[in-house]
C-alpha cells in the first residue's frame, strides 16, 4: 500500500483518493489471478456518479477469480503532488499501483474526457501507444457509447467492447485465463479474443487513406479478425446482474444516490440523438424487479434518494404502477423519489407534489429547437401546444421556474429558427401570467442553449458542423431577441462543442493529435478551469492535423471510420431518416409503429422487444 | 412523537479519518436507515435526522472517544441499539458503547490527544512549558490570526513513542494540538516535530471527569 497520507494533507478533497468507503470490496491479491483496474477518466465525483461502473464492478467482483479496482483521474492539485513525490497512479481500494494490473478498462462517457486517459495512462508509467507496450504490461481497454467510434483512441487501446458490457466482460475474463494457462503471447490473447462477438481489436485491422484523408478503405489484417463488429445487447434486464449493494462515498458526489435502471434504450427518435440509436432496441425491466432491486439498494447504502434512470422515464410502459409502488417505499424509509425526464402531464405533476412535497423548484422541458419545422427537422415530436398546455399545468400547481433546453447549429437550421427559440421563451411567460395563481411572484424562465454536434450512428451523421464563428453569430442574434427580463439566457462555450464533434467523427489520424495534446498538458478539458482552446490548436499544428477536415459535410458515398460497427440500426435507415428532416417530415415513435432500423435482429428470434 | 435520548462513543481509525466533520453527519444519517434505528427526525419542509457531536474533530486525526448524540422514536434498549449499529458501520468507525441520556457536553473543557513525532527531550518540553507566552497563528473564527496558546495548553508529557497533551476544548476555548506542535516548532531552539499523526484520547469536563 503507498503511503500517501502527507500528499493528501496538501490537496482540497482528500477523501476522493482515500477508498475504504462502505461496500468497497477488498480481496487478498494473493487468491486472485486478476487484477482489473476501471478506470473513469474524470475526477472521483463524476465517475462515482456513473451506473455503469457500478454495474461492471459489481459483475466483476463476483468472480472469486478476479479483484476488481476504482481508479479515477487524480484532479489538479493531486496530481501535482503526485508527480512532486513520485507516487503512481493507484487503485482505491488496494493503494497499489496500476502499473502491473491485467486489465485497465476505461469507461468512454465523452470525447472531452480523451486526454484524460492519456495522463492517467502516463501518471501509472504504462507506455501511451498500443505498439509500445509489451509482455507483462496491462491490457488497455475501453467501451461505453463514445467507444462506437473508436478511431480516435485505436492506437492507444489494446481492444474495445461495444455495446452493453455485462456478459462480454465474463467471457474476456475466461478468455484471459485460459490465455495464461496455455502460456500464450500478448498477441494471442488479442487474437483470441477478437474472435467474441463485440470485441474489436484495432492492431488487426488496416485502413487505407485517399489522397484527400478521407477513408478508402478498412480491412482486417488476419484471419481471427470479423469484418463487422456487432454491438452487444443484454436481451433481458430482469434477469441480468444488477449490484444489490453500492460503494457510499464520504465525500459529496455528484449524483450521492441510488440510481435504477428503468429501460436500456428510447422508442423516440430523434435525429440528433446519438443515445437514442445505439441503445436500440428498448428493452424494460419489469415494475417487480425494480422495486427489489429499489429495496435491496436501500437497505445497503442507507441512501437518503432514490433516482430512476432512462432516457425518457415516461415511456415506461407501466410507469404509474411503478411510481406508486416505489412511493410506497421510499415514504416508508422517508428518503426522496427524483424522477428525472418525466413528461409533463396531470398525472406527473400530481407525482412531482408528492416527492417534492413542498420545494416547487424548477421544472425541465426540452423542446430543442424553437420553431415546429425545426422540430419536426430533428424528428422531436413536441408541438408548441404541448409545452404551453405543460408549462400552464405547471403555473397553475404553483410552479414558477421553468428551464428550457435548445440546441443551436442544427443541420438545416435558418435564422428563423434561432429567433424562434426566443419567441417560444416569451410565450411561456405570457403563460406564466395567464394562469399562474400568484402573478405577483415573477416568473423565471431560464433557456440553456447547447451547440449541435453531430455524432456517428444518427441521420445527421454526414451534416456538416456549424464553425465556432458561426456558432457566435448564432448565440449573438438569440441574445438579442431576447427582450422580456423573466427569461434568463445561458450558452456553452462553442471551442469545446466544435473540438467535441471532431473526436465524435474522427479517425485513426486523431491518436497523434492526443499525443501531441497530452504532452502539451491538456487534461480536464470538459472543465472550463483546465480547457485551454491554444493549446489544442498547436497540437493539431504539431500533429499535422487539419481540423476542419473533420467539420466538414460527409456525402452518401463517404466511407466512415466507424462503419465496420454494426450496431442493429441499418446505415439504410439513418439514410431515409436523414432525407425526410430535409423535408421536415416526421417519423413515428417505435409504439406507435415499428419504422424497421434494423435493431430488431439484436433480439431473441428478431422479433423487436419493443412493447406495444 | 415519543422521543429517548442516547449517545454514542465510537472510534475514528485508520482512513476513517479523511472524513471531514461535515460529511460525519452524512455519514451517520445512512448508518440509522442501514441499522433500522428509529432516529428522530427534525419538523419542517425538509425533515433530516437530529443528531450533533459532543466536539467537532480535525479531518486527519484519529480519536477513540468520539460522542455523537440522537434520540429515537421506540423505547429499544442502549444495547439492543448497539446491536444494530455494529453490523451497518463503515470501515474504521466503531461503535464502542451506547448509552441512554445525555452526556455532560455543556461542562466540556479538556481533551487529551496523543501525537506521534520526532519527541523533544525533557529539558526542551520542560522549557518550553516554562514559557509565559506562546504566539502562533490560529484559525478563529475570523480568519487566521496570531494568539497566545499558553494558557490552553493544560500539560504536556513525554511517553513512549508520543506526546501527550492535555490542552483546552470546548466552545470557549479550544486548542488543537497541531497548533501547539507549530509553537514547539518556533520556540523550541533546534527542534523539528517532522509529520506528526494526531489521536485524541479522550475529553473531559472542567471537573476532570471524562465524558
Ligand atoms: S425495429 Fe422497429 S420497433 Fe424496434 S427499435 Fe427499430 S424501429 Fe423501433
Amino acid at each position: 500500500m503507498l503511503n500517501i497520507d502527507n500528499i493528501l494533507k496538501n490537496v482540497q478533497k482528500p477523501s476522493a483518493y482515500t477508498g475504504g468507503e462502505l461496500n468497497s470490496i477488498v480481496k487478498n491479491p494473493d487468491e486472485v489471478k486478476i487484477r482489473y483496474g476501471f478506470c473513469f477518466p474524470d475526477t472521483y465525483e463524476v465517475g462515482m456518479s456513473h451506473l455503469g461502473m457500478k454495474i461492471l464492478y459489481h459483475v466483476l467482483n463476483l468472480r472469486p477469480d478476479t479483484w476488481c479496482e476504482r481508479v479515477f483521474a487524480p484532479w489538479i492539485d493531486m496530481e501535482e503532488e503526485m508527480r512532486k513525490t513520485s507516487t503512481p497512479l493507484f487503485a482505491l481500494e488496494s493503494r497499489e499501483s496500476v502499473r502491473h494490473f491485467d486489465f485497465l478498462g476505461f469507461t468512454l462517457q465523452y470525447e472531452m474526457s480523451y486526454t484524460n486517459i492519456l495522463n492517467m495512462l502516463d501518471l501509472a508509467g504504462v507506455p501511451l501507444l498500443s505498439r509500445d507496450r509489451g509482455e507483462g504490461d496491462p491490457f488497455v481497454n475501453a467501451g461505453g457509447p463514445c467507444a462506437y467510434n473508436p478511431e480516435p483512441l485505436a492506437e492507444v487501446c489494446d481492444f474495445f467492447t461495444m455495446g452493453e458490457g455485462e456478459e462480454v466482460i465474463n467471457e474476456l475474463m475466461d478468455a484471459y485465463i485460459e490465455w495464461k494457462q496455455e502460456g500464450g503471447k500478448r498477441i494471442d490473447y488479442l487474437k483470441k479474443i477478437a474472435k467474441i462477438e463485440g470485441i474489436y481489436v484495432p492492431s488487426l485491422y488496416d485502413v487505407e487513406y485517399n489522397s484527400d484523408n478521407t477513408v478508402k478503405s478498412f480491412k482486417p489484417n488476419c484471419p481471427e479478425a470479423k469484418e463487422k463488429i456487432t454491438k452487444r445487447i443484454i436481451k433481458n434486464l430482469d434477469t441480468v446482474t444488477f449490484p444489490d449493494k453500492f460503494i457510499v462515498p464520504y465525500t459529496n458526489i455528484v449524483h450521492d444516490r441510488i440510481s435504477i435502471e428503468v429501460f436500456r434504450g428510447c422508442i423516440r427518435g430523434c435525429r440528433f440523438c446519438q443515445a437514442g440509436m445505439i441503445y436500440r432496441p428498448v428493452r424494460e425491466k419489469s415494475y417487480k424487479t425494480l422495486t427489489e432491486d429499489a429495496i435491496k439498494l436501500i437497505n445497503s447504502t442507507g441512501y437518503e434518494e432514490l433516482s430512476l434512470c432512462s432516457l425518457s422515464t415516461s415511456d415506461y410502459t407501466e410507469f404509474p404502477l411503478l411510481a406508486t409502488e416505489l412511493l410506497k417505499v421510499t415514504e416508508k424509509e422517508k428518503i426522496g423519489l427524483s424522477l428525472p425526464s418525466l413528461r409533463v402531464d396531470n398525472f406527473s405533476l400530481d407525482l412531482m407534489e408528492k416527492v417534492q412535497k413542498v420545494r416547487k423548484t424548477g421544472l425541465t422541458f426540452a423542446p430543442e429547437a424553437g420553431t415546429q419545422r425545426m422540430r419536426d427537422v430533428i424528428n422531436k415530436n413536441v408541438t408548441e401546444e404541448d409545452l404551453l398546455r405543460s408549462a400552464r399545468l405547471a403555473f397553475k400547481g404553483g410552479w414558477t421556474t421553468i428551464k428550457l433546453y435548445f440546441m443551436i447549429g442544427l443541420p438545416y437550421e435558418t435564422d428563423e429558427d434561432i429567433l424562434g427559440i426566443a419567441d417560444l421563451a416569451h410565450k411561456v411567460v405570457e403563460a406564466y401570467y395567464e394562469v399562474s395563481p400568484n402573478k405577483k411572484r415573477p416568473p423565471s424562465v431560464n433557456i440553456g442553449v447547447s451547440s449541435f454536434v453531430p455524432k456517428p450512428f444518427t441521420p445527421f451523421e454526414w451534416a456538416g458542423q456549424n464553425t465556432r464563428e458561426e456558432l457566435r453569430r448564432k448565440q449573438q442574434l438569440l441574445k438579442n431577441a431576447i427582450t422580456n427580463r423573466h427569461v434568463k439566457y445561458s450558452y456553452h462555450e462553442s471551442d469545446v462543442s466544435v473540438l467535441e464533434g471532431i473526436f465524435a467523427r474522427g479517425d485513426r489520424r486523431l491518436n497523434r493529435v492526443l499525443i501531441e495534446a497530452n504532452a502539451l498538458g491538456c487534461k480536464f478539458d470538459s472543465w472550463n478551469e483546465t480547457f485551454s482552446m491554444e493549446k489544442w490548436n498547436q497540437a493539431f499544428i504539431n500533429a499535422g492535423v487539419d481540423p476542419s477536415f473533420y467539420v466538414r459535410e460527409r456525402t452518401y458515398d463517404d466511407i466512415f471510420p466507424w462503419d465496420f460497427v454494426d450496431i442493429g440500426v441499418t446505415k439504410e435507415f439513418l439514410k431515409k431518416e436523414n432525407e425526410k428532416a430535409k423535408d421536415a417530415s416526421t417519423t413515428p415513435n417505435c409504439r406507435e409503429k415499428c419504422s424497421g432500423c434494423g435493431a430488431n435482429k439484436l433480439c431473441e428470434g428478431g422479433k423487436c422487444s419493443v412493447k406495444i | 412523537m415519543l422521543k429517548y435520548d442516547f449517545y454514542a462513543r465510537y472510534r475514528k481509525m485508520g482512513r476513517a479519518k479523511y472524513i471531514s466533520h461535515l460529511d460525519m453527519v452524512r455519514v451517520f444519517n445512512r448508518v440509522f436507515r442501514r441499522g433500522r434505528i428509529p432516529v428522530s427526525y427534525s419538523e419542517g419542509f425538509n425533515p433530516h435526522p437530529k443528531i450533533s457531536f459532543a466536539l467537532p474533530l480535525s479531518v486527519f486525526y484519529e480519536s477513540e472517544c468520539e460522542i455523537m448524540l440522537f434520540s429515537v422514536t421506540e423505547d429499544l434498549s442502549a444495547d439492543e441499539l448497539l446491536n444494530r449499529f455494529a453490523p451497518v458501520m463503515p470501515e474504521g468507525l466503531e461503535i464502542i458503547e451506547v448509552k441512554a441520556g445525555k452526556p455532560d457536553v455543556k461542562h466540556l473543557s479538556y481533551c487529551l490527544y496523543d501525537v506521534y513525532c520526532n519527541l523533544p527531550s525533557s529539558d526542551e518540553l520542560a522549557a518550553f512549558l516554562a514559557l509565559s507566552s506562546m504566539v502562533v497563528p490560529k484559525k478563529t473564527k475570523s480568519g487566521i490570526k496570531d494568539a497566545d496558546i499558553r494558557c490552553d495548553i493544560a500539560d504536556i508529557k513525554l511517553e513512549d513513542g508520543c506526546m501527550s497533551m492535555l490542552l483546552s476544548a470546548g466552545s470557549n476555548a479550544n486548542l488543537k494540538p497541531d497548533v501547539v506542535i507549530k509553537a514547539m516548532n518556533k520556540y523550541i531552539n533546534g527542534y523539528f516535530s517532522g509529520d506528526c499523526e494526531y489521536l485524541r484520547k479522550s475529553i473531559y469536563t472542567n471537573d476532570m471527569v471524562e465524558i
